[in-house]
């Protein structure tokens, strides 16, 4: 049974800092990507800064992106409204004057660690939210593969998926390492107002085939710990490190870099970054072709669940107590819709 | 597979004192910085947090500093002779370099989207409003502060406030008399959301005045020390409790707590203040009659029996579910 603080909502807060990208598909080609906030075209300027517009023009339902850079400006492919990079229109063809309040909406770009971070709420409010830091992604000492998947569920269930790495054994055993298999130890489950921590330490068990071949003493019995975080509704990242008694002896960073594209589908830009094998292409290729398969599982067993929301219904559904994280991520998604105004600020059962 | 033991807890961690500023009579600012300086947890206008004072002394105090800072956080305290230690505490241990344990963040007094707001404050009720101003004027909001204290001396961050030109109105009572509430709220619009802190008697007349006209869910106001609350007569009740999650059924008898009984039967279970003014230990209810003691829940969200405090509510019905 689930109460209704801790109901299940497709709803998408925007007041979050959302990965639209990665930085290097980003140039001076427009980018068209779809949002929670309408479509957005994305570019560089001169100058190498990201713009991120409303990508429609304000004259015609035409999209800019489907027009042409001029320096930092965009010109729309199918009247020749010019925007400059704040969303201006700064000239038309046919007329000397600009039509009074033609715009097109700009939206606060951030671009740190590989990823261009949007906001698609008040722009305002932007300034009063972090964005995440994740310096593995580009950081000396790490390599990093990583794809991105279209997925048609809910950002939601991936995050509740990602809460629960005892599901790992399930969706992919032959990637689950051994720890995984046996009884799950004590998760801890810290939380604050805005995040949910977990952390979990498996005891020494073999590592998995793909990593034993990868890490120099493999061949020990080594202790595993789990970190999970959930850092906003764009982002969860897990830590797993193999540890001996003097510290950790390889270490992998799982960025799922969750951007909603509606209520029933999101973009994951999925990175797997590793302390180990470095330099070493072998390595990277086995790693992308692995975890490929292992997010396309992912994808496929939440597109399962989504279908079964669409169908039947988000409920009901029975929890457990491993179930906490993922319960506190959808309160803290629940408050921050009510903090904008979407849902009631405490939501009622319908009877 | 035997059972997986899970804990849920609060982040909590030792903080060091970077500042201590007096802004006002009896009033002073410490600023709060990691010692290692790591970032410190997000927040959002209206959090609070925990200072774990030692020998079991816990005094919650409103973030007053701004979210987007994650090196510092800032909290004000009024020095209150007939208070329980706690500021007494802040006021003549902590200096410059002190270590101090602090639990959360934690939010009960959401700030909501809002084209317009009347910000009312009361003294050190200034403090979960100054965040909160600052988010009103990045969204380009329409609003306003009434803020009533003893003296003009005695009223902290005035300087601070100063910026914000005549969206800031200062009633000093020595001065201006107190807060005229009937024209402050003015007519009830359906724009705006009040909200409201301070000391009791003005969080009590506020709601007064809102009772008459104004939509529910648009008054905000948050409780620094709890509400009185009266025993029923003929003493406490035992009742059942039952976990609906967690599969078990317990009794609370007449002299224990909920929270406590939960807590002995090796359940995790967040809490922090035992006097239902902290917010932390909410409980979502599935059936039973709750018998509300808190000073959290405002009147249609006690009505509408969907949660409870559970350190010092009880239940009136023979049965009380929690989704737990």
């Amino acid at each position: 049974m689930t109460s209704p603080r801790r109901a299940f909502s497709s709803a998408v807060p925007s007041d979050c800092w959302y990965a639209l990208s990665p930085s290097d598909a980003v140039g001076r080609d427009l980018l068209a990507v779809r949002t929670v906030a309408g479509p957005v075209v994305l570019y560089r300027t001169e100058a190498d800064a990201v713009v991120a517009l409303e990508d429609r023009c304000a004259h015609r339902p035409y999209p800019l992106s489907a027009g042409s850079l001029d320096g930092d400006a965009v010109r729309c492919g199918l009247c020749g409204f010019v925007y400059d990079a704040g969303g201006q229109c700064i000239s038309v063809p046919t007329q000397p004057r600009v039509p009074f309040g033609a715009s097109v909406a700009a939206y606060p770009v951030d671009e740190r660690d590989g990823v261009v971070w949007v906001w698609l709420g008040e722009p305002g409010r932007a300034r009063l939210h972090r964005v995440p830091d994740l310096p593995w992604l580009t950081g000396p000492g790490w390599a990093t593969v990583g794809a991105t998947e279209e997925v048609a569920a809910g950002f939601l269930l991936l995050h509740e998926n990602f809460a629960d790495v005892t599901q790992v054994p399930f969706v992919a055993p032959e990637i689950a390492p051994a720890v995984l298999e046996g009884t799950p130890p004590p998760l801890d489950v810290v939380v604050t107002e805005t995040t949910v921590e977990l952390h979990r330490r498996f005891p020494p068990a073999p590592m998995p085939a793909w990593q034993a071949g990868l890490v120099d003493g493999s061949h020990r019995d080594l202790a595993t710990v789990q970190a999970g975080f959930f850092v906003s509704p764009a982002l969860w990242v897990d830590h797993w490190d193999v540890v001996a008694e003097d510290g950790p002896v390889a270490r992998l960073r799982f960025t799922h870099l969750i951007t909603p594209v509606d209520e029933g589908r999101s973009r994951l830009h999925w990175r797997v970054s590793r302390d180990f094998a470095l330099g070493d292409a072998a390595a990277d290729t086995q790693m992308r072709e692995l975890f490929a398969d292992y997010y396309a599982r992912v994808r496929i067993a939440m597109e399962l669940t989504q279908a079964v929301i669409d169908t039947d219904g988000p409920g009901p559904e029975v929890n457990v107590g491993a179930d906490v994280a993922g319960l506190r991520v959808r309160e803290i998604v629940l408050a921050m819709l009510a903090d904008e105004g979407v849902v009631p600020l405490r939501t009622r059962p319908t009877t | 597979m035997t059972e997986t033991r899970t804990t849920l807890r609060e982040h909590e961690g030792d903080l060091v004192v970077e500042a201590v500023d007096h802004v006002a009579e009896d009033v002073v600012a410490l600023t709060l910085v990691d010692p290692d300086g790591d970032a410190l947890p997000p927040w959002t206008p209206g959090a609070h947090v925990d200072l774990l004072l030692g020998d079991g002394l816990v005094r919650q105090y409103s973030l007053c500093s701004d979210p987007a800072d994650s090196r510092v956080i800032r909290v004000g305290v009024l020095r209150a002779p007939d208070g329980r230690g706690g500021s007494a505490y802040v006021h003549e241990q902590l200096t410059v370099g002190s270590t101090v344990r602090v639990r959360g963040p934690r939010n009960h007094f959401s700030f909501v989207a809002s084209p317009r707001y009347v910000f009312v404050a009361g003294g050190i009720g200034i403090t979960p409003l100054l965040p909160m101003m600052a988010e009103a004027e990045a969204a380009g909001a329409d609003w306003h502060l009434w803020y009533g204290g003893r003296t003009r001396s005695s009223m902290a961050f005035v300087d601070e406030l100063a910026a914000y030109g005549d969206r800031v109105t200062l009633v000093p009572q020595d001065e201006s008399g107190i807060l005229d509430l009937g024209a402050i709220l003015g007519a009830p619009r359906a724009d705006t959301l009040v909200y409201v802190c301070g000391p009791e008697g003005l969080l009590t007349a506020v709601e007064a005045t809102c009772e008459s006209g104004w939509a529910p869910g648009s008054l905000h106001l948050e409780r620094f020390a709890a509400k009185e609350t009266e025993a029923p007569a003929g003493g406490e009740r035992s009742f059942e409790l039952v976990l609906a999650s967690s599969g078990v059924t317990l009794t609370v008898p007449p002299d224990r707590s909920v929270f406590d009984v939960i807590q002995d039967a090796g359940i995790s279970v967040l809490g922090s203040c035992h006097e239902g003014i902290c917010g932390t230990c909410e409980q979502l209810v599935l059936e039973g009659e709750v018998d509300h003691r808190d000073s959290v829940l405002n009147e249609a969200e006690q009505a509408a029996n969907d949660a409870m405090m559970v350190c010092v509510s009880r239940c009136r019905s023979d049965r009380l579910v929690l989704d737990l």
